[in-house]
């Protein structure tokens, strides 16, 4: 096997509470607890769990919004908690983050083809029409949108513009964090079907975090179950469908599935 | 019990956000109704309260024990909303006054709509909660909302609603902010208490595993019509219209990756965009010369009701 794009390795990230006790020492809430896994070019790992199990803090480590307290986090064989603030910058255009909300993640004042240039100009190119005329059509909306604003697209066509963004660089990691769980059910599968035929063109790692495991399911090819910032079971999602090894994913698979026939 | 007879909700610019719904619920009844934004089902539920937005035109009947009540009856609507029909959100949080303890919030219909006295309100408070299952239902009494969980809050709101024993309870998308194991939890709670207080209930959910989990007739709503109706495991192990059975294709179940999921093509249009026969016509596949200007009538399937052009076709 080839060297993975992303290797977590034993990392854990620790906040600290508000002291309840003048005496005592201040509580620790450990979001992350010693999670490890490795994710190679052109594949998909699923990381499920509820809100708290730490799947939101485990993506801002990844992208190097937040450091963690002990662990290493490579990005092509590069600890990206250890380059300095200039190589980061750099090291961005390679991996690229999906939110939940894109109405949140796109100025409102701006039009689409300014935001989706965002990341270029952050690399400092500036001639990006040419590109971002690119990215439009690749995921599946035409060049001419980019003369568009936010509020003239619907949820569906959003998310689109923010994986437009999210592309425009080439990366070769992705990050999807909830991206499809605001959209209705239809909108849904074509988005997915997107994110999977743009991972067959440019070979992209992704890595998936999600609520649901009916869409981590057909999605991924690893799985990580989380609870409380610890991994509760890993590995490929036809196995762990079959035969969870833990209550809690059975409670997500009753949770996901259609009680009939 | 509760019914709906050509119930329509027209908008200011004259377009029809239900177009001449049908619906009767009975006592202990779980109806779920599905479709995705734009379908109409949370005007259809706010409009059996009474509570359509100003701006829009509710026309046709809504019945309480056969007794249909005017639009404009302010009061018998309140009585109706005290009495008969209660609801709960999605979000619970918004719901609840951040200021007022949760036993107080409580209290207010029963001393409000029943005339209990401050003592009985309380104790009758406690009860409900108890119904509701929450952990420690005495303590919850004196606490406020932001210090409960999201689940605790929902119970709460069930409790709210259940106070005044209404004969329907409305729930619209109530386990859509909830984590899996707590959503569980909270369908299991209102499948138990339509079944001990004999209460009707019509759920609301873009969720297909949590529709079959709770309700035991399902209704398919798009662009403001009903499209197909049934029982709702028949409905949705065999269903009849194109758009129930694109929705359920397009639906991710529990299976390894190996293909695209098949979806429906195009995206839900806007109401003044929609077609004035199939309200799905223009993004179904089956489509007929006939779909996009005459709307095909409810008829008979063998699991229950669609709005097909297709059904007559084939016989």
């Amino acid at each position: 096997m080839s060297d993975p794009v992303l290797s977590v390795q034993a990392v854990t990230r620790r906040y600290g509470l508000p002291r309840r006790n003048l005496f005592a020492a201040a509580p620790v809430l450990t979001a992350v607890d010693n999670v490890s896994f490795d994710l190679a070019a052109g594949q998909t790992l699923g990381v499920v769990g509820e809100s708290g199990s730490g799947k939101s803090t485990l993506a801002r480590m990844v992208m190097g919004f937040e450091r963690p307290d002990s662990g290493r986090i490579l990005f092509q064989g590069q600890d990206i908690h250890r380059l300095a603030t200039g190589d980061l910058q750099q090291a961005r255009r390679r991996f690229q983050m999906v939110f939940q909300d894109p109405f949140g993640s796109l100025d409102p004042r701006r039009r689409v083809g300014w935001s989706i240039a965002e990341p270029l100009r952050a690399m400092g190119e500036t001639d990006t029409d040419a590109q971002v005329a690119e990215a439009l059509e690749q995921v599946g909306l035409r060049a001419g949108h980019a003369r568009s604003f936010p509020h003239e697209f619907s949820g569906g066509q959003r998310q689109r513009i923010a994986i437009a963004r999210a592309i425009i660089t080439r990366p070769a990691l992705l990050v999807a964090d909830e991206a499809v769980s605001a959209l209705d059910v239809s909108v849904q599968a074509q988005i997915l079907n997107l994110l999977m035929d743009i991972q067959d063109d440019l070979g992209l790692a992704i890595l998936f975090i999600s609520h649901d495991l009916a869409v981590v399911s057909c999605v991924c090819d690893t799985l990580l179950v989380m609870q409380g910032g610890q991994v509760l079971e890993s590995g490929e999602v036809s196995g762990i469908l079959q035969d969870p090894g833990h209550d809690y994913t059975r409670t997500l698979l009753s949770a996901a599935r259609l009680g009939v026939s | 019990m509760i019914a709906l007879r050509g119930l329509c909700v027209r908008t200011g610019t004259g377009h029809l956000a239900v177009r001449d719904v049908d619906l009767t619920i009975q006592a202990g009844q779980r109806l779920g109704v599905v479709g995705e934004s734009g379908s109409g089902k949370t005007m259809l539920a706010l409009s059996m309260m009474g509570m359509v937005p100003d701006g829009l035109q509710v026309e046709g009947q809504v019945l309480v024990d056969g007794h249909s009540i005017a639009a404009e009856d302010e009061r018998a609507w309140r009585s109706h909303r005290a009495r008969s029909v209660a609801m709960i959100f999605q979000e619970p949080m918004a719901a609840l006054n951040p200021l007022v303890r949760v036993g107080d919030t409580i209290a207010e219909p029963l001393r409000r709509h029943l005339g209990l006295s401050r003592r009985d309100a309380r104790a009758r408070a406690l009860n409900l909660l108890e119904e509701t299952g929450i952990p420690q239902a005495r303590r919850r009494l004196d606490q406020y909302p932001h210090e409960l969980s999201g689940g605790q809050r929902q119970r709460v709101l069930i409790a709210l609603a259940l106070a005044c024993d209404p004969q329907l309870l409305i729930a619209d998308e109530p386990t859509t902010a909830l984590d899996a194991q707590v959503a569980l939890r909270i369908t299991d709670l209102l499948v138990r208490l339509s079944q001990e207080r004999r209460m009707g209930l019509l759920f609301i959910s873009h969720d297909l595993a949590a529709v079959s989990r709770t309700t035991s007739d399902i209704m398919v709503m798009y662009g403001g019509d009903v499209v197909e109706r049934g029982r709702t495991a028949s409905v949705l192990s065999a269903p009849e219209h194109p758009y129930t059975r694109g929705l359920l294709a397009a639906r991710p179940s529990l299976m390894t990756r190996s293909r695209r999921l098949p979806t429906i093509p195009g995206t839900v249009p806007q109401l003044n965009a929609l077609a004035a026969g199939c309200r799905f016509a223009g993004r179904c596949a089956r489509e007929l010369p006939i779909c996009a200007s005459r709307r095909p009538p409810l008829s008979p399937t063998e699991t229950g009701q669609a709005a097909c052009h297709l059904l007559g076709a084939q016989a």
